[in-house]
């Protein structure tokens, strides 16, 4: 094992305390006064992290804000001359270092598919990489999975340190903190005591019997093909989403889904270019300005959702599924639609297909 | 409660040939979640489940999903509808968004139905259910290895613990005999009292903290059987346009208050906002206020008469004081 | 968070006003014409009937920080529409009743009928409703970060 660091559970808050001195610290709190959810949110002095169960909004907006400025303009009119007009432009801001505390294996995989979309291609997004850079994730491995969780149904699993820069494995009496890189191995004397030889062991227990967890049944990383066959069965979609209410839910709680859209908010002479995430399942996503849609109704907009994670996706790179299988989708979803099911059904025969 | 599940299916089954489909609930991903049935094969309708998981409103699927209008030649659209449910079917009516000889409704008189975060939070391991259903005033929930019981007060969902429409006001059959309704007419509604009792700041205070919740998800605007705009909602649009992609406080305040401004006279409390809202802001809460401020000044509840017409759609001359 | 201790006189606050165009407006118009004195606080804006009043002007204008807002149309039996201000009234009434509910102070509205011939009576309200925003000060609007601390848990 690389580097460690023992924190028990009553130093945890002292822990998060110090890294807060010196970066940004996200960590899942409860959504609100008696709620069942969780949210990621900023440490406050006194604030512990919940970590016993999946959080239900996703740390995806420390890298990927739900709405983020990318450039802020002012018009400036000419005193001598009023139709002289120039434009004073501000871009970038610097970020300050964040890391995220306490997140499960599969909201940090979901980055390697922003990590496709945003750095890997021709153009590299400025805003994106910024935070990417200097942002760590330091994660938990996973042990409660619930009936909604897939993950090793999509080549993830509760021990998967993909994007991960420290490791939380919870052991007797707390944590034991393990690094994955040189980044996260650097604030590892921050954050705890060493680890001894006997905790080391008992993590290395607890890491192994997570690792050998199958969450999920069958793989449904082979259904690129399917899909095609499938796509123009409108019999099969009007059967699979009938009972979708096309709300953002799936899109906005997914650690892979990345679409967004960008506007000009202007008041007078200044204004501001915001990027904001936006929903594939909105009718507004796919409207022309002519007024055409090609994706008239939730039927081809719930079907693009399952084609682009499932199958356009992994044609473009190489195989990998944009789905981290987190469930999140299955277990937010107001009408419980089950987006492994419909994929699963996708080989199966025309007469056979059941929307449960 | 089976034999309710049973006379709901063997209901449908004497009339399926007259239909094109029924709408009910189904067993979801798990023994916890139920989901809404399309079922489109008689051999399909034991399927059909009805337990106190089912809360979901179906009428939305009236308007939104199917074409429950007047069709030449057409087969009616069976559903299923608990007593707030078929009030939504009543109020599509009077807006003449369905109509009724389209329809065939199986009414169900419901005890209330289970909020499942209410309940995770009182018992996360909870899974693998046999049965649940409502024994006096508790929740009893059947597991392989035991029986949990809950008091209703602690699970129900918000709106079902102010429920005073537990019987469907519209149906062609009733399943199982007619209810008590918990709570009489007349009683003030518990929740927007307890909001009342708060000063004006207290009560800004109490919507920012709530409202800041709001990931814009538009689940609560989707879900509402009587949300009819469907994809022309004023929200989205660019011209005019109402609201920008900022998520301050303001965008998520006003949201709301679209929403339930134009529920004002229509809303017919079937909590379905709420209850689908992933961050689990009370947003049911506004229209309840709006629906008491249109019953103390135009005495008007919201589905309940096909005949009549909601009264911020109309006018009368004659009245005085306003 | 702007300050909430009441403005001083000379403090000029913005009052938004949606008047019909077919009296109300005519009345604002007969008011100044006469030269009666006015407060200075209220901008107008022209509808083409109080019938075109959607309340979500209203809402939208104090969530955005407005001090105050006044709708004004022909009397009832007077709407140049024969029924426009008919159906307003039910609107702006069942409005004014639900601001509080969301923390806006029920003063912050009114609505008010007055024809092109009463710029008299014009005058008279719009002293009235401004002296009224006077008194309430400018709108606190809304906390763009909440405040941890008074947090008023209900249910």
């Amino acid at each position: 094992m690389s580097g460690t660091a023992y924190i028990t559970h009553n130093e945890l808050t002292s822990a998060l305390e110090r890294l807060s001195k010196e970066m940004d610290v996200w960590i899942p709190v409860e959504t609100g006064d008696k709620k069942w959810g969780i949210q990621f949110s900023k440490y406050q002095p006194g604030k512990a992290p919940l970590l016993e169960r999946q959080s239900t909004t996703l740390p995806k907006k420390v890298l990927f804000p739900q709405v983020e400025t990318l450039l802020r303009f002012c018009y400036q009119k000419d005193v001598e001359d009023r139709s002289r007009v120039t434009i004073d432009l501000k871009d970038l801001e610097d970020m300050a270092p964040a890391m995220v505390f306490g997140a499960r294996p599969c909201d940090v995989r979901g980055f390697l598919t922003f990590d496709q979309v945003f750095l890997n291609g021709l153009h590299k997004d400025p805003y994106y990489a910024q935070r990417r850079e200097k942002t760590l994730f330091a994660t938990l491995v996973c042990e409660t999975p619930d009936s909604a969780c897939f993950c090793s149904s999509v080549g993830s699993g509760p021990a998967d340190q993909a994007g991960s820069d420290l490791w939380i494995i919870p052991i007797e009496g707390g944590y034991l903190i393990e690094s994955l890189n040189e980044r996260g191995e650097k604030l590892l004397p921050k954050m705890g005591k060493e680890a001894t030889q006997d905790q080391i062991e008992s993590a290395q227990r607890f890491q192994e019997k997570a690792a050998n967890e199958r969450v999920g049944e069958g793989d449904l990383t082979r259904y690129v093909r399917a899909f095609e066959e499938r796509f123009s069965d409108k019999a099969y979609w009007r059967d699979m989403v009938s009972k979708c209410i096309s709300c953002g839910i799936c899109t906005y709680v997914c650690p892979t889904c990345y679409c967004f859209t960008i506007t000009d908010e202007m008041k007078e002479l200044e204004g501001e270019r915001l990027r904001s995430w936006d929903s594939c399942m909105f009718h507004q996503y796919t409207q022309e300005a002519s007024g055409h849609n090609p994706r008239p109704t939730k039927f081809e907009r719930y079907r693009n959702r399952v084609g682009h994670k499932f199958s356009y996706f992994p044609d473009k790179y190489n195989g990998m599924i944009s789905c981290c299988g987190c469930g999140r989708c299955i277990r937010s979803c107001p009408v419980s639609v089950d987006i492994r099911q419909i994929v699963r059904q996708l080989k199966e025969e025309a007469g056979d297909c059941v929307s449960t | 409660m089976g034999s309710k599940t049973e006379a709901l299916a063997k209901q449908f089954e004497k009339v399926f040939d007259d239909l094109e489909l029924v709408i009910g609930w189904e067993t979801g991903f798990d023994s916890l979640h139920a989901t809404p049935a399309f079922i489109r094969q008689p051999s399909a309708l034991g399927r059909l489940i009805w337990n106190p998981f089912c809360s979901h409103n179906l009428s939305g699927y009236l308007t939104k999903t199917l074409n429950a209008t007047a069709q030449e030649d057409a087969k009616k659209i069976g559903i299923c509808v608990k007593g707030c449910d078929s009030r939504s079917v009543v109020a599509l009516i009077q807006e003449k968004f369905i109509s009724r000889e389209r329809l065939y409704i199986a009414g169900i008189p419901c005890r209330g139905t289970v909020d499942l975060r209410r309940l995770m939070r009182l018992k996360p391991s909870l899974k693998d259910v046999n049965t649940v259903h409502i024994e006096g005033n508790e929740l009893a929930v059947e597991t392989a290895r035991q029986t949990h019981r809950f008091p209703l007060q602690d699970v129900l969902l918000r709106k079902c613990l102010q429920c005073r429409y537990p019987n469907p006001v519209l149906y062609d059959e009733l399943i199982g005999e007619p209810l008590t309704p918990r709570v009489t007419e007349g009683q003030a509604p518990p929740f927007v009292d307890k909001l009342e009792a708060h000063s004006l700041e207290q009560r800004r205070v109490f919507w920012e903290r709530e409202l800041d919740r709001c990931i814009r998800c538009y689940a609560c605007r989707n879900a509402c059987p009587l949300c009819v705009c469907q994809d022309n909602c004023i929200l989205e649009s660019r011209m005019p346009k109402w609201l920008s992609q900022r998520s301050g406080m303001s965008e998520k305040f006003f949201f709301h208050m679209i929403h339930a401004v134009h529920l004002a006279g229509r809303c017919t409390e079937c909590g379905e906002c709420e209850r689908v809202c992933p961050m689990e802001i009370p947003v049911a809460l506004m229209k309840e206020k709006l629906n008491q401020v249109v019953k103390e000044l135009l005495d008007y509840e919201a589905g309940l008469n096909p005949e009549t017409q909601p009264p911020l759609l109309t006018f009368d001359p004659s009245e005085t004081g306003i | 968070m702007k300050s909430e201790a009441a403005s001083t006189p000379e403090q000029e606050l913005r009052i938004v006003g949606f008047l019909c165009n077919w009296c109300s407006y005519g009345g604002a118009d007969t008011a100044g014409i006469c030269r009666f004195k006015q407060p200075t606080d209220l901008r107008i804006i022209r509808i083409p009937c109080t019938g075109r009043m959607d309340p979500l002007f209203a809402v939208k204008a104090l969530i955005y920080g407005a001090d105050g807002v006044l709708v004004s149309g022909c009397h009832p039996k007077d709407c140049h529409y024969a029924v426009g201000n008919y159906y307003a009234r039910r609107r702006m009434e069942v409005l004014k009743r639900f601001l509080p509910f969301i923390g806006i102070d029920t003063g912050r509205f009114r609505y008010s009928w007055v024809s092109a011939s009463e710029g008299q009576l014009w005058q008279q309200v719009v002293k009235e409703f401004s002296e009224q925003i006077h008194r309430l000060g400018a709108n606190p609007g809304l906390h763009e970060k909440i405040d941890v601390e008074a947090s008023l848990f209900l249910f």
